[in-house]
């Protein structure tokens, strides 16, 4: 059973599998890539959707109305690739022999080729893998290309510094749309669908274009528009990393009866973080052990975050093993999720306890919070103007 | 190299020279001409084909109008303009020139 996509070609609808989907949308996103530059690039892609079509239609009948994925490959490859520089010949030396007086192609080869896919437009969407709660961050990060954990920090000191953050996040969490699938997820990073399109191009298009080039300049500004996209792909693997090496590192079976433990290591962390926090935001001091005369309360307050940060990501991505490791759903999930809901309820009832117990403190900390935001703005102000 | 594959280049840069011929003889579309092609050497696509359709339309050798169908949307079908006819004869005396320098050199 296959999802089906309707889709529309040159006025006429047509019932695509998925997979036949996308590869008629790589080849007709290729096809408008190689024709830029080309002043009949509309109408070209026109004709090649009607004739698509027309072939579609040809294998339809009353009973048959959804075209699957093989029937769409196997057009495809009857269509050819699309040439951009069309009567030209392939080589140089040989154009000049063989081709009749009028085959001049516009524009230089160089032009044709440096016309590489532009990248998936971006979007913002929620993403799941490798999300703290509901991939806010995650989004946001992999939308301006930063790292998720400056992100979340931002968000944190954002909470503390009034709750905008929270109240932010709230919304966005309801407002912004889950990434759910690989085109999605793409989208929010502006990124080609996968990896191996990417990998695909880069084999097709790099040796044969730095064949092709007239000039040392455009060969420099080919080269360099590879080696950005390069780097751009190198960033979307790094940020793919975790949930990768999630899936597949040590996922075997009966680690997820670890999971409690890995729970109860996690919340035991992060209960001394809230303490901390409270001790320092209350006494300006982490356990009584005093600051050093030269740090302000705010930087230690981000130092905390930091290596609370850093103690938990090892312990997160280990729960995260335990998660696959679990395999397929099965009735033992039901002890494990049980656990490990028990104990993170006793977390957060301790932590709920522990606000209480403390409510002078935390009064005080909350109220020293705007003025801490002031002492850093100052101190940043005043860091600026000695530079 | 076999000698298909030392006169691909070749055979690429004949096709606009066939269009041409085709489309003299009668008004056709896409499909026809693919079909025509089809049992020859030249055989070839609609990803290559269109492009080159479109490039001899904007030099002014062909044109094309609408026909309905019967069984689906209408087609363009493509048609010689005085320009492409003269681009014909032309490249038809030319080829008759390299054919005869094929043939004569080397022989006694």
């Amino acid at each position: 059973m296959n999802k089906v996509i309707t889709i529309n070609l040159d006025g006429v609808a047509y019932q695509l599998e998925e997979g036949g989907y996308d590869a008629l949308r790589a080849y007709l996103e290729t096809a408008a890539t190689r024709l830029q530059g080309n002043p009949d690039r509309e109408e070209i892609l026109s004709d090649i959707e009607r004739a698509i079509g027309e072939k579609f239609r040809a294998l339809l009948a009353s009973y048959k109305t959804v075209v699957v994925t093989k029937e769409v490959t196997s057009v495809l490859a009857g269509m050819g690739p699309i040439e951009a520089d069309p009567g030209k010949a392939a080589d140089p030396g040989a154009s000049g022999a063989g081709a009749p007086s009028s085959a001049s192609g516009q524009g230089t080869a160089g032009e044709e080729r440096t016309a590489r896919p532009s990248g998936t437009p971006r979007r913002l969407y929620r993403i799941p893998e490798g999300a703290m709660i509901a991939g806010v961050c995650n989004g946001i990060a992999a939308y301006a290309n930063f790292d998720p954990t400056i992100v979340r920090l931002a968000f944190v000191l954002l909470t503390l510094v009034g709750g905008a953050g929270l109240i932010v996040y709230l919304v966005m969490a309801v407002v912004v749309p889950e990434a759910r699938s690989a085109e999605e997820k793409a989208a929010a990073a502006g990124f080609p669908a996968t990896a191996q399109e990417f990998i695909r191009r880069a084999k097709a298009g790099y040796y044969e274009a730095m064949k092709g080039f007239p000039d040392r300049k455009a060969r420099r500004e080919w080269q360099y528009r590879f080696k950005r996209e390069m780097r751009a792909n190198a960033d979307q693997w790094r940020y793919n990393w975790h949930s990768y090496w999630a899936e597949h590192w040590g996922a075997h079976p009966g680690m997820g009866f670890a999971l409690p433990l890995l729970s109860v290591l996690q919340g035991a962390a992060t209960v001394v973080w809230v303490c901390a926090m409270i001790s320092l935001l209350a006494t300006g001091a982490v356990f009584g052990l005093a600051l050093p005369a030269n740090v302000p309360v705010w930087v230690a307050a981000l130092l905390l975050c930091l290596v609370y940060a850093i103690l938990t990501g090892p312990l997160k991505l280990a729960r995260r093993s335990c998660y696959w490791g679990l395999g397929r759903p099965r009735w033992t999930w039901s002890f494990v999720f049980l656990a490990d809901a028990v104990v993170w309820l006793v977390v957060a009832v301790a932590l709920l306890w522990l606000a209480v117990h403390f409510f002078p403190q935390l009064r005080d900390a909350v109220h020293s919070l705007p003025s801490l935001a002031h002492e850093a703005a100052d101190d940043i102000a005043a860091w600026w103007k000695a530079k | 190299m076999s000698v298909n594959e030392k006169f691909a280049a070749i055979r690429k840069g004949l096709l606009e020279f066939l269009l041409l011929q085709i489309i003299a003889a009668d008004k056709v579309y896409v499909a026809d001409i693919l079909k025509q092609l089809s049992a020859t050497e030249f055989a070839t696509q609609e990803g290559t084909l269109y492009p080159l359709l479109s490039k001899m339309r904007r030099e002014g050798l062909l044109d094309y109008e609408w026909k309905e169908s019967g069984t689906g949307p209408p087609r363009k079908y493509y048609e010689l303009t005085a320009k492409g006819r003269e681009q014909l004869r032309e490249t038809r005396e030319y080829w008759s020139e390299i054919n005869g320098t094929v043939k004569k050199l080397g022989q006694k």
